[in-house]
């Protein structure tokens, strides 16, 4: 297959004197040996993973072929040069992951490694010149690394330049840094061929900025983290009855009554940084403002406004006979000026993002009873009987009337709304109050529940799964509820015979009880796990993945995102020994 | 030269020497100004922000009400509101009288001045509480250009009188009550501090400094305050007031452990119990046994080195902690005791990494010390000396001793049958620990050590219980189920006992279950008012006195030191009023009080930032 005078350096199959350890190849596992003993072995771990673990050590494993050599090459980290070989409406895109991509190798410097370096050149070849991405771009790529004379070619070819940032993400997981012998080397193996798409096109993380404000730099520690694990959805859970921090320009009294303080807030110059910085990572950031329910706080001005209740049961106690959580407050669905107030706050957000085709509407947790004692909903209903079929259809013709405020506010009615299941999209309604052309319904029912995915599926409607029980990240800290450990979240199943009317999942991570010191854990690694279940779907089991898992969390640890430790580290370096165990 | 220069000059100089000999007489007063350079660590912005408040806190019924601010009204901060309204902000709470004013008064940090008439060694630490406290009030400051600001005083006085200034070492007997009195007198701030021991001056300190905070409205931009006026007598419901770390399953570095102790000494507790080593790893480096954490560290730059350790400890007892380092024999080892037959002392564990580990210990990897070799003995005493040295404890060791596998010993004695004359393992096992016992004496200089630590287990029941362990040396600490009959058993044996129930007091639970099940398994997480609402000696009507306090324990098998201070805090806390102040526990309700959340939630905003 290669060219005899090439000869290939095996590199890091060294005696490591000063380390304590190094890692031998055996059945598939890196086993750890004391750096004292005669045999050689690999330096590092992760050079050891990179040859020995299953799909090169890469998380989320490619869904296509994986073929490669063993041999070890290193690079010269002085001599890496890009080529852009595509449309060139794609190459200020190909700019910016180049940037993002030597920046994590450029964290490693300076690397001192000095004999028998190959240059690197990478080639991106895009097909297509589109830079924004929606739920049908296509995400795959080719990518292939041959070692010819002193240089290592990488070509990255794939329809969009998404699919090229995947195939860079892959690349630079098996770019491996490492310590040999006292010099710091950048190494990789001689002949690599991958090719790789993703199994759901909506892979999701939801973030909460209501219940406790994050940080914008907290936000991109979480884009990095997705970025790493190639999730391409972050939906932004922006506001609920807690707070309001979205700053709308046209309604400054949202964020001034609504907000925690004047600095826990988000401009649109931060949302418009955050969309590009997301995008530049192959996600799309999915904003939700909630309602009628989860409202409250921001929307108390109406009155001396002139306006009326916007909203209603603002802070009402006790709260458990008017929401969910406290504070209570639902938007008010008789007041026909809450719509021009909506149509205003979509304006503002649709400015900030104009090309976005999905847009999230909430529409969880209403609470009859709040609006069944509020005297001006109850006047506007005289004369219809108070039952289900008239709460149902009050509710709806509010979700009608939002409707039509944002595509106003947009200007046109192809924008994809998402809403949460509840009493609304029972099988037995959806269908007389939510259009299955319009809507795509996220459920977040537990697995138990997993009738209602095949009725709805019935009934025509795409679906985002959240499963409950699995991927509630929050869970665990409250009430009666569970902690999922990452091999729970692997394992959930998101059933293959549905593929296409399952356009994905989100794992949640829900804000009441993380914030900026407690959050980057929360998350990670487990949300990689879930990240691995939407892009590869695997038929095999968490206990296949572990060895990978553990090397990735240590991926997100080098990325500065910090993930918690799920085993001990001696699990970690010493694989297959920890077996049903953690 | 002129005649007359001369003179001038003559006349200059004795003028110049009588100026200094008054200056140096003033200097040599009872006034102390701490040599302290006043960095701010964690000062967001150097002006005050220009966006007006749009929240304003009023006091309704000893509740803080948040309302919007419609009209220009004074503008009254959350923290100022709650120092303010009711009950107190003191974490935790002092068990003697407390009476605070309700007036707050403006200052800046320049404007301290640390007074004391102490000399010897505890002046020494007292400087070092004094440079701890500026740290922790500095730490509150969000902008640097307040010191320009006018204040509502000239200085602010902290006066520490201390009964008993030769007590340098913490013990279980050690007074930690004082008397904390501040006063306003003119344009002064007054806070006098006096304690039998530097350890109660060192906790009035950390109480005076949560009766300062940061007013984000004050001046437009903020400006710290210091309430008018304020007794506080206090002294701990129990001596000993642990916080176990574990370093072994994952690596934790010496600035996250100093983290850990920070936040210890603003919540009052007093034991550093650090689980050193287990049978992961063996990150601390013994200086007569350089090998172990040679062969059993993670890797080079993952060890404790004496340096290290010695000036952890010394931290640690400026801020009231005593740190007990604990390599826990005879399980629980492996990694770091491998090196015996390369040395020529046979083998100094067994089982090491045995498979299937379920078979022979707890959690994999498995290893326990061999019995029989006695080289094992000989190192265990040098390794006592060096733990010993290092921590510099002279009162109570932690010899560890949980969690024995007799199946790993049997195994193996079967294949040497040199100790084949026990027909119950348990004895061998209470053989190795008097042998243990025997070593530690020695490495004390033959003086038995007054305190000796022992996790509960099979040994610390009967009828093991008594015929290896001393009751006026062996405290046991119970880490079962805290329905278990072991801690009413032990006591009504007359064992003394720390207690560390698994349902209550183990931090690290809940992130995934596994090893055991039922009443002691690790599952589910425990939140904050678990912890806090613990109270076994009222639950189960035990006798406090041979209750030396409790210890909660956070094993590291899910994290590391990236979320270490999430694990722990804000639940040590909670802990920590739990040990300090001993609240009643209404056990009809198990309801907690509502002064309890707010004060917990100022404190957890004490140290976020």
């Amino acid at each position: 297959m290669f060219d005899g005078t090439i000869w290939f350096l095996i590199i890091g199959l060294t005696i490591v004197h000063g380390s304590n350890w190094v890692w031998q190849c055996e059945d598939g596992y890196c086993k750890r040996e004391s750096g004292q003993t005669e045999r050689d072995g690999y330096s590092a771990l992760k050079l050891c993973q990179l040859v020995c673990s299953n799909y090169l050590n890469i998380w989320p494993y490619p869904t296509g072929a994986v073929k490669s050599s063993k041999e070890l090459v290193n690079i010269n980290t002085k001599s890496i040069i890009f080529h852009y070989n595509g449309p060139t409406e794609t190459v200020a895109y190909l700019t910016e992951i180049t940037k993002y991509f030597e920046g994590h190798l450029k964290k490693d410097e300076p690397f001192s490694c000095e004999e028998n370096l190959y240059n690197l050149k990478i080639t991106f070849t895009p097909l297509c010149k589109e830079i924004t991405s929606n739920l049908e771009t296509n995400e795959s790529y080719t990518l292939t690394l041959d070692s010819i004379g002193n240089e290592v070619n990488v070509n990255i070819i794939a329809p969009t330049v998404f699919g090229v940032r995947h195939g860079l993400e892959t690349l630079s997981q098996i770019l491996v840094s490492h310590n040999d012998d006292g010099s710091k080397c950048l190494s990789t193996l001689s002949n690599v061929q991958i090719t790789d798409q993703p199994k759901y096109p909506h892979r999701g993380l939801l973030i909460d900025t209501a219940r406790n404000y994050l940080s914008v730099d907290t936000i991109k520690k979480q884009i990095d983290g997705m970025a790493a694990s190639k999730l391409n959805v972050l939906h932004w859970h922006l506001t609920d009855s807690q707070s309001f921090p979205f700053v709308s320009v046209r309604l400054p009294n949202m964020t001034k009554y609504g907000a925690y303080s004047s600095k826990k807030i988000y401009t649109p110059e931060n949302i418009k940084d955050l969309i590009q910085y997301a995008e530049y990572r192959g996600i799309r950031i999915i904003i939700e403002i909630d309602g009628p329910s989860h409202a409250g706080m921001g929307w108390q001005w109406g009155p001396e406004a002139g306006l009326g209740d916007l909203a209603v049961c603002i802070n009402k106690q006790p709260w458990r006979s008017f929401c969910v959580q406290p504070p209570c407050g639902q938007l008010n669905p008789v007041n026909e000026k809450l719509y021009i107030i909506l149509r205003n706050l979509y304006s503002d957000i649709t400015d900030i993002s104009p090309d976005r085709r999905m847009f999230h509407m909430g529409g969880d947790e209403v609470f009859i009873p709040c609006w069944n004692s509020t005297p001006e909903i109850l006047k506007h209903l005289r004369g219809k009987p108070l039952n289900e079929k008239t709460y149902l259809d009050l509710w709806a013709g509010y979700q009608r009337k939002n409707l039509d405020a944002y595509d106003t506010a947009i200007g046109h009615k192809n924008t994809s709304i998402v809403v949460w299941t509840s009493h609304l999209t029972q099988p037995e309604f959806i269908k007389n109050y939510l259009p299955n052309d319009r809507y795509i319904i996220q459920t977040w029912v537990p697995e138990s529940d997993n009738d209602l995915i095949t009725d709805l599926i019935k009934l025509g409607y795409k679906l985002i799964v959240s499963t409950k029980d699995r991927w509630y990240l929050d869970h665990g800290f409250w009430g009666t509820t569970n902690y999922y450990k990452w091999k729970t979240v692997y394992e959930n199943p998101i059933y293959e015979k549905y593929t296409k009317a399952i356009l994905g999942g989100e794992v949640c991570m829900w804000g009441e009880l993380v914030d900026d010191s407690n959050i980057d854990s929360r998350i990670w690694p487990r949300a990689a796990a879930a990240a691995e279940r939407m892009w590869s779907d695997p038929v095999t089991t968490a206990d296949y993945a572990q060895t990978r898992f553990f090397a990735h969390r240590e991926r997100l640890i080098e990325r500065k995102i910090s993930a918690e430790a799920v085993v001990p580290q001696w699990c970690a370096e010493n694989e297959g020994e920890c077996h049903s165990y953690l | 030269m002129k005649q007359g220069e001369l003179r001038r000059a003559l006349l200059f100089v004795i003028l110049f020497c009588i100026f200094l000999f008054f200056y140096l007489y003033w200097q040599q007063s009872t006034k102390y100004i701490p040599t302290v350079i006043y960095g701010y660590k964690h000062v967001k912005a150097n002006h005050r922000s220009s966006s007006p408040p749009q929240w304003t806190w009023d006091c309704v019924n000893q509740r803080c009400e948040r309302r919007f601010i419609k009209e220009p009204v004074k503008a009254v901060s959350l923290p100022t509101c709650s120092m303010l309204c009711g009950s107190t902000q003191l974490w935790p709470q002092p068990t003697g009288p407390v009476t605070l004013g309700s007036k707050a008064l403006k200052f800046n940090h320049n404007q301290f001045i640390f007074e004391t008439e102490i000399a010897g060694p505890v002046k020494a630490y007292l400087e070092e509480a004094f440079t701890s406290f500026n740290n922790n009030i500095v730490s509150l400051i969000e902008r640097t250009d307040y010191t320009k600001d006018k204040t509502d005083l000239s200085e602010f006085l902290i006066k520490v009188t201390i009964q008993n200034p030769t007590i340098v070492k913490l013990e279980l007997k050690t007074d930690e009550s004082y008397n904390l009195i501040i006063k306003s007198l003119k344009d002064t701030i007054r806070a006098n501090i006096t304690a039998n021991t530097y350890f109660g001056a060192r906790c009035a300190l950390e109480t005076l400094s949560q009766l300062i905070w940061w007013d984000p409205y004050s001046n437009g931009g903020g400006m710290l305050k210091v309430i008018k006026g304020a007794t506080v007598q206090d002294k701990p419901a129990f001596a000993y007031r642990g916080l176990m770390i574990d370093t072994s399953r994952n690596f934790m570095s010496i600035e996250s452990l100093k983290r850990v102790l920070v936040g210890m000494a603003s919540n009052k507790l007093n034991v550093f119990h650090w689980h050193v080593s287990d049978s992961q790893s063996f990150p601390l480096v013994i200086p007569s046994l350089p090998l172990m954490a040679k062969t059993g560290s993670y890797g080079p730059e993952m060890t404790y080195s004496p340096e290290e350790v010695k000036g952890l400890v010394e931290f640690a007892r400026i801020r009231g902690i005593r740190v007990l380092l604990e390599v826990d024999t005879p399980a629980h080892v492996g990694n770091g005791w491998a090196w015996g037959p390369t040395e020529g002392l046979g083998e100094l564990a067994v089982c090491i990494n045995e498979r299937p580990w379920s078979m022979y210990c707890g959690e994999p990897p498995c290893g326990q010390l061999n019995p029989e070799n006695p080289h094992v003995y000989d190192i265990l005493e040098k390794l006592y000396k060096d733990l010993l040295d290092l921590s510099g404890e002279t009162e109570i060791f932690h010899l560890g001793g949980d969690e024995v596998n007799l199946e790993c010993w049997s195994q193996h004695i079967q294949r040497t049958s040199t100790v084949y004359n026990y027909t119950d393992l348990h004895e061998l096992w209470g053989d190795f620990t008097i042998k243990a016992l025997n070593r530690l004496t020695a490495a004390n200089g033959g003086t038995k050590f007054p305190y000796v630590i022992l996790w509960s287990s099979k040994l610390t029941k009967r009828p093991y219980l008594m015929k290896y362990l001393d009751k006026n040396q062996v405290v046991v600490q119970n880490w079962g189920a805290s329905q278990w009959s072991d801690t009413p058993d032990l006591l009504s044996d007359g064992y003394k006992v720390i207690i560390s129930h698994v349902d209550a007091w183990y931090l690290d639970c809940g992130f995934g279950r596994w090893r055991e099940t039922g009443e002691a398994a690790c599952d589910p997480y425990r939140p904050w008012q678990t912890v806090y609402n613990h109270r076994p000696w009222q639950q189960q009507h035990l006798d406090k006195k041979l209750i030396l306090g409790g210890e909660a324990c956070l094993w590291s098998e899910q994290f590391d030191e990236g979320s270490l201070d999430a694990r722990l805090w804000p639940r040590a806390a909670a802990f920590a009023e739990r040990m300090w102040n001993d609240p009643q526990l209404d056990m009809n309700t198990f309801g907690i009080q509502e002064d309890v959340y707010t004060r917990l939630n100022t404190q957890r905003d004490r140290y976020v930032f």
